[in-house]
Order: C-alpha cells, then structure tokens, then sequence
C-alpha cells in the first residue's frame, strides 16, 4: 500500500518534473499501483457522492415525512381520527381549543414573530456593533477575549439558558418591577433569545468586516472622518447585504428555539386575552409579561400529549412542517442576498 | 521630459527633521530629515520595505488607523508641529489629502463618492455640493466621463476611472497638499500616463508627494526625487540631477538597477 | 468660480465619535459581564449539590436525593454513537465536496442542501426522527431512535468542517503527491486527510459539545426515561440523558428536590462545556502552530 509514497518521496522532484518519457526505466513491477488501487480510485469517489446525496435525501425526506402529518389534517386520509380541516381555520384563526375542535394557530404564529422580532432587535444592532468592533476598533487581545466568549456562548445549552431565565431571571425581574407577579412571557425569552443568537450574529458580521478592502476606512478617515463616521457611514453600508444575511441567519436560530423559550415563556397564550380585553392605554409593557406561547413551546408542550393520528396532533405537526419551510424560505433568501453582494 | 531644468525654488510646505518611526518593536524610520517645496512634485523611490509608504502616512497621521506606533522627531506643516498636542486632525487630513495605492472607492455612487468629503466639513447645500463636485471631477479630468451617471455605482467603473474618482474626491476638500502612495500601481500603461499627466496638471496648486516603485515615474513627473534606504534618507535633490548627476554611491546604484 | 462654501471640522461628531467608541466598549464588556453573570449563578446554584454521590448515584422519580448516573452516561453514549453514525457521512460528503464536486453548480447545490439542513430547527429534526424512528420504525423512545436522530444534527457540522479543512490543505502538497503518481484516493488519504486531521477533530469536539447540549431531539426520540440496569448499553432501551432530564425535572414537578437537582445538572453540563472549549483551544493553537 505504501511503497508507491514512501519509497520515492524521499527525493520527490526528480520524478516529478520529469517529463514520461524521459523516465528511463519503466519502474521495477512494486512501483506500479495495484489494481486494487485503481479500481478503488476509481469507484471511491461514488461513496463519496452517496454521502452527499445522502445529505440531499435527508432534506427531501424531513419534507415528505413532516408533510405525511402536517398535511393530514387538511386532507380525508384513512388514518385520521378527528374531522378534515380547512386551512383558513387553522392558519387564519386566533381560536385553539382542541379540546372544542378548534385548531386557530394565529396565538402560536404571533408568538413565535413577536418573541422572535424582539430578539432580533436587542440582538441584531448589539451583535453588528460588537463584530465592527471586534474587526476594526478593538486590541488584539480583546479581539481574542471576544472570539472565546462568543464561542462559549454560543456552546451554552438551550436548557442551561432556560434554567438561567427560570431561577434567575424570572424571580429577579418578578421580584424588582412586578412586585412579585409573575415574569414569564416575551420580555425574558427574548432577551434569553437574544444572548443565544447574538454569537452567530457576530460572528457572521466580524467576518463581513474583515472581508472589507481594508483602506476602505483609511480613505474615509484620510477624508477627515472620525472612526465613527467611517464605520457608520463607510464600512457598515458596504457591509450591508452581508450583515442582513449575518441577522436572517440569527433569526433563523431564534425562531427554531424550542426548549430554552418553552421553559420561560409561561406556554400559554394569555397574551391575546390580555391584548384584546385590556382598559389600559398602553397594554404592550404588560403583555410582554403575560404568558405566552410559541410555535416551538407547543409543540414541545402538547405533542407528548395527544395521540397519533388524531387532528390535534396533526396540527401540531402541520406547525413543525411550517418552521422547515420557513427554514428553507430563509436559507433561500440568505443565497439571494450573497449573490446580490457579489454583483 | 515634462519637468522644468531647474524649477525656481518655491516655499517649503512640509519639513521633516530627524523624524523616527516604530511599530511596536520594529524600527521603521530612523533619523529623517527633508524638505518639501510648495506647488511642486515630490518623488519618493527606494526598495519595497524601505518606509517610503510609513513615511507618507505620517503627514496626515493616518498610521493612527491602524495600532500601536511610535513616531519621534519634527514634521511641520507651515512651520506647524503634525504632532503638536491639541492640533486638529480632521482639519489636518481636510488640508492634507491622499490616494492610495489601490483605488479605494466608497461603494455609493460616483456623486456620493466626491461628496463625502464636503458632507463630512457640514457643506449641506445641494447647489454648493453640486458645485464642489463637478469642480473636482474636472480637476480630476474625470467630468466629461462620468457626468451622464453620477448616480452609478462607483465600483463599477474601471480601475484607472475609480483612481481617479479618488483623487477627485480628496481634491472636493481643497486640501493644500496631496499625498500619493504608489498611485499607479495597480493599473494599466494607459491608465498610468491619464494620472500622470493629471498630476503635472494639479501640482499648479497643489503640493505633491508621490511615492513610487517605478523610477521612470519618477522622472517623469516629479521636480523633487529622494532616495530611501532601510527607513533612512540617502539622498533627496533635484530629479534632474538625481538621475544624471547623484552624488551618492548607491543612489547611482539604484537608478542604474544595480541594487533593490 | 464663486466663492466656495466653508469647511468647517464639526466638534458634534468628535464628541459623538468619542461616545460611539465609548459604547463599543460597553457593549463588548457588557456581553463578557453576562458570560461571567451566566457561569457564575450556574456554577454557584449547582456547587452545593455537586458530589460523587450525585454523579454516581441513581435517580429517584418520586424522593429527594437522586443523583444523575444514568444520564451522564446516556449523554456520553448518545454522544458517542450519534458521532460514530454521522462521522462517516460528514467525512464522506466533505470529502466529495471539497475534492469532486468541483466548483460550478453541483457543489453549490450540495452546500444548499448543507446550509439547510444546518439551519433546520432541532425541534423539526425531532419531528422527523419521532414519526420515522419512533412510530414508522417502531422504535418507540430508543437510545437507537435518539442516537440515528441526533446524527442528523452532526452531519451538516462535520461536513463543513471536513470540506473547509480539506479546503485549506496547500495545494502543492497534493500536486507533489500526484507528482509521485500517486491516485486521487490515495492523495486524500494519505496526504490531504492526514493534513486536515486536527481541523476535523476541532470540528468533532465542537460537534460532540452541541450533541451533548441538544435536547430538544432527545425529548421526542430518546424519551425521558432511563433503564433500570447500569450500566445499559442496548440501544432498545430509552435514554434520558443529562440535558433532558434538566429540563424535564423542572417542568414535570414531582421531585421534591428537583430545583437542586437541575442546577447541579446544569452546573455539570457547564462543567463539560469549560472542559470541551479547553480542549477545542488546545487544538486550535497546535492548528497555529504546525501552520506558523
């Protein structure tokens, strides 16, 4: 196996510039590669391909199986318990009451894009700050600081984050501004939220920066402007596309969250009651306290509870099916975005 | 060539005297001192790694951007101390313009690429800034090309374009003196003579000082020519007289290529 | 020419210059301050409980006192055999990515596919596994059910760890092992793998640390039971592991002692977490070193 290596590479060049037909004898018979060789070197990169293709049918396949469900409760098929459904009354209705056969999903899909919308904006203008400053201002050693915490914090679990907000945070913030009522809800998921996808925020933005022709802010600052001027006015527009794919992929993160939000958000959408039913002015501040739920709570909630087959569990997977292509509808976006960086 | 035999001596702009300069640990500038005339051309030529680019830097302390550096000794502006504690910086860099080796042009339109600079001094008239820029693209003898797409990207223009979009845009600040760091390297002969000529043109009011790797350049467009060697000053004199008459070894060295 | 317009330097954006700068700083001391706060109220909360006894000890369903033994390993074997199954996958996928795809449309596909899977919840990979592992294969809640599962979170990892590795082996590395006459097979093998080795296994440990942490994919695959026997290495057997019993203790209810319980789990897994990055850096540096 070794010797076509190891015997000539004890003097590499004198074969490898040789051009064939100087090559003066053709080599003793052990120089030359064994069929086995060449027929592994010829079929090898087959297994290779299979593994990538194995890739492929794993996307495709998550597709069909999530759809074998999630489309179920819209359609009469033989294993289904409950009644058919129409899509208007699942995807357009604020009523969930399995238990009424209602099945509205609106309550799940305004939780997972308030909770998800607030922590984009804590995390996204921090995290796009913390990666100019990581590439442009900071000293080395601090750069390096960064780089580790964000590397830890990003490898924290979601469920050590989520024991954080519960024995932490939640009684910490019940106990200062609420005067002990209960703190579950947005506020906290978000801002848990938020630390959790902060590190790929910056580290998609550090790389943006660094990517950036470095005498881009020398000519701005040669013209007379402050670092600040150059980075906000410079650096950070022609970081621009790459920065919304660094956020859409931080997004992406936060709204497949399940575990850490399930264990502080209260899992249940009492949010809408309290919107819809509060005298107060301004009854926003308060519902970010409420309990509330998600798309990835109830699932996490309610699927060990309910039987296969029957509408509610389909549902339940009709919203799993939903976050894939969400997925997928963002990871298409991000594609659309590099390329219209690249132009 | 285009430079006058023995131009009549003009005023000193920039004065240099026993200027150090070190990064971190490493010395770059060791000992500097020169003199640089008003409305003229200066070329600096020596081999790479010899602090000619450190040393243009230094004028308008731009080497700040980057990180910790040591500078010692006397640059003046009009007899001003650079370094002076409390001298404004963006006043400095208002007056003293560069270009860099490579075209540096801000990804907005070629408009807002020239209007950066007056934007950044508070000019905020449209008809003011409309003004400041064609005056400065005609100087950049960029005008005629570019005044039917102001509103287009400037990174989609070709290299020799966007230098000279560069220049423009340092020019839109009227600074008195404007420092080139190998302006033309990155482009092609074409390209190269458009700058060159622009640089004769300009030098009417401006000071100029052009580092270059390229000796013909050199003669070419400067009245002033010096010589570095390892961070120090091997000789600086006329560039009719460093290229025909040299009073030191290795300056003859050098122009003949027989070293660098 | 008329008069030109005044150039003044403006002293507001100096001033807001300096306050800009002045929050950088805060923001990045900041993001430190809550590293620290987070390890710090973990570490502290779950100190008092952390023993041998609680590591070693069986868990209680219904008293105060258990300790987490089954979980720890269950973690550990989770771990284990999620990398050992996707291990061959990522290899392989990286290996066609970075060597055969070549570069035009198919290996821009391939990354799509990556990407995606990468970025796919892990609570839809749940949903995946549970309908064909647990219900289609009849599986039910498995160590087999989780390990297959959790693989599928590996995979995308590890294979762009192993195509970015790959990626960076000098080039005319490989031209003179080619030069030598040797195959493309063996050039991977012997030369670009041999090569890429440390980057990969910085990829595994990081890997293996984000396995260890999942629980959302263990929740609905390897359930949240443990056997009865220890150790229990069939992979028929359900497999709670450290993360999931984390989380199901406190949201179930019934032990007594369950707040204790979670923090010194988490105290645990943040213990884990300390040692893994220890040893990614360490990797890291020998990266540096042979590159240097």
């Amino acid at each position: 196996m070794n010797q076509p290596s190891d015997s000539i590479l004890g003097d590499p060049l004198s074969i490898a510039v040789l051009p064939a037909s100087t090559q003066v004898k053709p080599g003793p018979s052990d120089f030359r590669l064994s069929r086995l060789h060449r027929l592994a070197d010829r079929w090898s990169h087959l297994l290779f391909l299979g593994c990538s293709l194995l890739v492929v049918a794993l996307i495709a396949g998550i597709l069909v199986f999530l759809s074998s469900k999630g489309l179920a409760a819209f359609l009469p098929l033989s294993g289904n318990t409950g009644r058919t459904l129409g899509f208007s009354e699942v995807f357009l209705s604020a009523d969930w009451a399995p238990s009424n056969d209602h099945y509205g999903i609106l309550p799940f899909i305004g939780g997972s894009l308030t909770v998800t919308g607030l922590a984009l904006l804590l995390a996204a203008p921090t995290g796009i700050l913390t990666g100019v400053f990581i590439a442009k201002l900071a000293p080395s050693w601090m750069r390096t600081l960064m780089r580790q915490v964000m590397d830890l914090l990003v490898g924290i679990p979601s469920v050590v984050y989520g024991i954080f907000g519960l024995t932490v945070m939640l009684p910490v913030i019940s106990r200062t501004w609420l005067k002990d009522a209960p703190a579950s809800g947005f506020a906290v998921s978000a801002m848990i939220l938020a630390v959790m996808i902060v590190p790929t925020i910056v580290s998609l933005s550090t790389d943006a920066f660094e990517s950036l022709p470095q005498n881009l802010d020398e000519g701005a600052q040669a013209l007379g402007a402050s670092r600040w001027q150059a980075i906000a006015s410079v650096l950070i527009p022609a970081a621009g596309p790459r920065l919304i794919t660094a956020a859409v992929l931080g997004l992406g993160r936060a709204i497949g969250e399940a575990m850490a939000v399930q264990m502080v958000i209260g899992n249940n959408p009492q949010w809408i009651a309290l919107m819809r039913e509060s005298t107060d002015r301004a009854p926003f501040l308060r519902a970010l306290f409420t309990p509330a739920a998600t798309l990835t709570t109830e699932l996490v909630q309610e699927l060990p509870n309910t039987p296969a087959g029957s509408t509610w569990n389909n549902v339940l997977f009709a919203m799993g099916l939903m976050l894939y292509l969400l997925t997928m509808l963002l990871i298409l976006a991000t594609r659309r975005l590099g390329r219209g960086a690249e132009a | 060539m285009l430079n006058p035999k023995t131009p009549e001596t003009k005023p000193v702009k920039l004065s240099v005297k026993d200027m150090h300069f070190s990064y971190g640990e490493k010395k770059v500038l060791d000992g500097l001192s020169l003199d640089i005339h008003a409305e003229r051309v200066t070329a600096i030529i020596g081999p790479s790694g010899c602090g000619k680019s450190t040393f243009l830097k230094c004028f308008n302390r731009i080497h700040e951007v980057a990180s910790e550096v040591k500078v010692g000794g006397d640059m003046q502006i009009d007899g001003i101390d650079i370094y002076r504690g409390g001298i404004d910086v963006v006043d400095l860099r208002r007056r003293i313009g560069m270009v860099f080796q490579k075209p540096n042009p801000f990804p907005k339109s070629i408009y807002e690429n020239v209007a950066y600079g007056p934007r950044l001094f508070g000019v905020k008239d449209r008809a003011a800034l409309d003004e400041l820029v064609e005056d400065a693209l005609r100087k950049a003898a960029l005008w005629d090309e570019v005044k039917d797409r102001l509103k287009e990207s400037a990174t989609g223009m070709s290299g020799g374009q966007q230098q000279r979009l560069c220049i423009a845009r340092a020019l839109a600040v009227s600074p008195e003196v404007l420092l080139m760091d190998e302006p033309c390297s990155a482009l092609d002969p074409i390209a190269t003579a458009k700058i060159e000529e622009l640089i004769i043109e300009l030098k009417e009011h401006l000071t100029i000082v052009i580092v270059t790797h390229n000796m013909q350049q050199a003669a070419r467009v400067s009245d002033y020519t010096a010589l570095f060697w390892l961070g120090r000053l091997v000789e600086m004199d006329l560039t009719e007289r460093i290229f025909t008459t040299p009073r030191e070894r290795m300056t003859e060295d050098y122009i003949t290529g027989r070293f660098g | 020419m008329q008069t030109r317009p005044v150039l003044r330097s403006s002293t507001t954006a100096k001033v807001v210059d300096r306050l800009m700068l002045g929050l950088l700083w805060t923001l990045a001391l900041g993001f430190i301050a809550v590293l620290l706060l987070f390890v710090g109220a973990i570490l502290k909360q779950g100190w008092p409980v952390l023993n041998l006894g609680f590591l070693t000890r069986m868990p209680e369903t219904l008293e105060a006192g258990g300790g987490i033994k089954p979980q720890l390993f269950n973690s550990i074997y989770l771990v284990v055999l999620s990398l050992g199954l996707s291990l061959p996958v990522g290899l392989g996928a990286g290996i066609y990515m970075s060597e055969y795809a070549g570069r035009g449309r198919a290996l821009r596909f391939f990354r799509l596919c990556i990407e995606t899977l990468a970025a796919t919840p892990s609570i839809v990979l749940a949903l995946f596994g549970m309908i064909l592992f647990v219900q289609t294969m009849g599986w039910s809640f498995s160590i087999r059910s989780g390990a297959l599962t959790l693989a599928l979170l590996n995979i995308p990892v590890i294979t762009r760890v192993t195509e970015l590795s790959l990626l960076a082996v000098p080039r005319d590395l490989k031209e003179a092992s080619y030069g030598l006459g040797a195959t493309k097979l063996q050039t991977i093998l012997k030369v670009s793998l041999p090569y890429a080795a440390t980057g990969i296994l910085t990829g595994l440990v990081l890997t293996a640390g984000r396995a260890f942490g999942e629980s959302a994919i263990l929740v609905f695959t390897a359930g949240t039971n443990v056997s009865a026997q220890f150790p229990d290495f069939r992979w028929t057997v359900p497999g709670e592991t450290l993360s999931v019993h984390l989380w199901y203790v406190t949201s179930d209810g019934t032990l007594p002692d369950a707040r204790e319980i979670a923090a010194g789990t988490a105290a645990v897994m943040i213990l884990a977490l300390l040692i893994l990055n220890l040893l990614v850096r360490f990797l890291d540096r020998a990266i540096r070193r042979r590159t240097r």
